[in-house]
């Protein structure tokens, strides 16, 4: 038994995870065609890095049109704080009257619908879910994603923009269920789908340590996932 | 962590203007030194004229000055720079609807006359059977190469993680087996 070369890739990278490392390792020590294979993969990692680059125009003229535009941008600043308070209100006002604009292109859940995603789960035992070796969130398929954008109205939206994230990952137990799906903006608010994967690694490490029961970790989750990063990262912002 | 603290304002113009100004104009541009070239190669690779790519650089990094004016998170900027790029360049490319075909008045290699035979063997195979690569494959490819790691190839092509693991495998089989050829 050989290791893939999608494996062998994955070591080469360091992305494979921690509990295969070792395995991959010991194997590579003994398996003479595996050694080969992994070094026909580096080679080819090689041949690929090693070929031509297209020639770059200089850096100047661009950098110093960059410097130029980011004075202006800092030039159209407020210069006191009584004219920062009136763009501020100004600000304010643009935003509520944007806000019925935005809703038919682009929108921002932070947290889930209740009605819509009320979280669904499987039954799993927490040794099931800490044995699990794989803790990434399949793909959702197109399909499913479809009905998420639609269940909220995205009708206009770049799909892009989004990650159709599980409420409760499947690394808690979490269920491949329209429930417990919402469309999570990457990089429109604070409290994106980045720094929920935090919470959920967190979540998933305290229960496999023994420190938190399953359920009450999907019931935290479920319930309103930024209180409970708040409360189990002990911040109001994520770190 | 001060990048954490600086995350979210009630009033950002307010917490902009109580920040250095002119720091911020220099941190882009020092982002704009890092990754100027990197995100240019990768832009190239969408088939847009150099020019082109050049703008949507710029606008990539006035997006990053008024990300970080509005105190938006500062966590793993390279990937975000990344992925607004991407997206940029998508939208400019069904804009002018440029071909797939990379300017060649850009991609100028010039190699040295002892590396010429090497080229137009060998390397001349391998920059055929990368240009021959599923369009998504090659982005794969080309951000790793830039030195992200898969959850961040990820989220810039919306994909999966295992589907940027088995592209980049697919992609590396074919090249390993066109340098056998």
């Amino acid at each position: 038994m050989h290791i893939s070369d999608q494996n062998l890739l994955q070591f080469l990278d360091g992305e494979i995870p921690a509990s295969e490392r070792a395995l991959v390792a010991a194997h590579l020590a003994e398996c003479w065609t595996c050694r080969v294979r992994k070094q026909e993969i580096e080679d080819a990692i090689s041949d690929f890095v090693r070929l031509p680059k297209p020639q770059l125009p200089p850096a100047e003229g661009p950098r110093a049109q960059l410097k130029a535009q980011l004075a202006q941008l800092g030039r159209a600043r407020p210069r006191n704080w009584q004219l920062a308070a009136g763009i501020c209100a100004l600000l304010i006002a643009g935003l509520t009257i944007g806000q019925f604009w935005r809703q038919s292109t682009r929108v921002v859940f932070a947290v889930p619908d209740p009605k819509l995603t009320p979280g669904a789960t499987v039954l799993l035992s927490s040794g099931e879910v800490c044995s699990a070796s794989n803790t990434k969130n399949k793909a959702v398929p197109v399909a499913l994603r479809q009905k998420v954008f639609e269940a909220y109205g995205i009708t206009h939206a770049e799909p892009r923009s989004y990650e159709v994230d599980y409420l409760i990952t499947p690394a808690l137990g979490g269920a491949d269920d329209i429930h417990n799906l919402w469309p999570q903006s990457y990089s429109d608010t604070v409290w994106n789908a980045q720094v929920k994967d935090d919470l959920e690694d967190h979540l998933r490490a305290l229960v496999c340590e023994g420190k938190l029961d399953l359920a009450t970790a999907q019931h935290e989750i479920a319930g309103n996932w930024i209180e409970a990063y708040k409360k189990y990262f002990h911040t109001d912002r994520p770190q | 962590m001060a990048d954490a603290r600086a995350e979210s304002s009630l009033f950002p113009a307010i917490a902009a203007e109580q920040a250095d100004p002119s720091a911020l104009e220099r941190d882009v541009v020092e982002h704009f030194d890092r990754m100027r070239a990197r995100l240019l190669r990768y832009l190239l690779g969408f088939g847009l004229p150099a020019h082109d790519c050049e703008e949507i650089v710029q606008e990539t990094f006035l997006a990053l000055f008024q990300h970080l004016q509005r105190g938006r998170s500062r966590r793993n900027l390279p990937a975000w720079l990344f992925r607004v790029a991407h997206n940029l360049g998508l939208r400019k490319r069904m804009r002018t609807r440029a071909t797939e075909e990379i300017d060649d008045s850009v991609i100028d290699p010039a190699p040295s006359p002892e590396d010429q035979f090497v080229t137009s063997q060998t390397q001349k195979r391998l920059l055929a059977i990368v240009g021959a690569l599923p369009e998504q494959d090659r982005r794969c490819l080309a951000l790793r190469a830039e030195g992200l790691r898969y959850r961040e190839i990820a989220e810039v092509l919306d994909m999966s993680l295992g589907a940027v693991s088995l592209a980049l495998t697919r992609s590396l089989a074919r090249i390993s087996r066109a340098a056998e050829l």
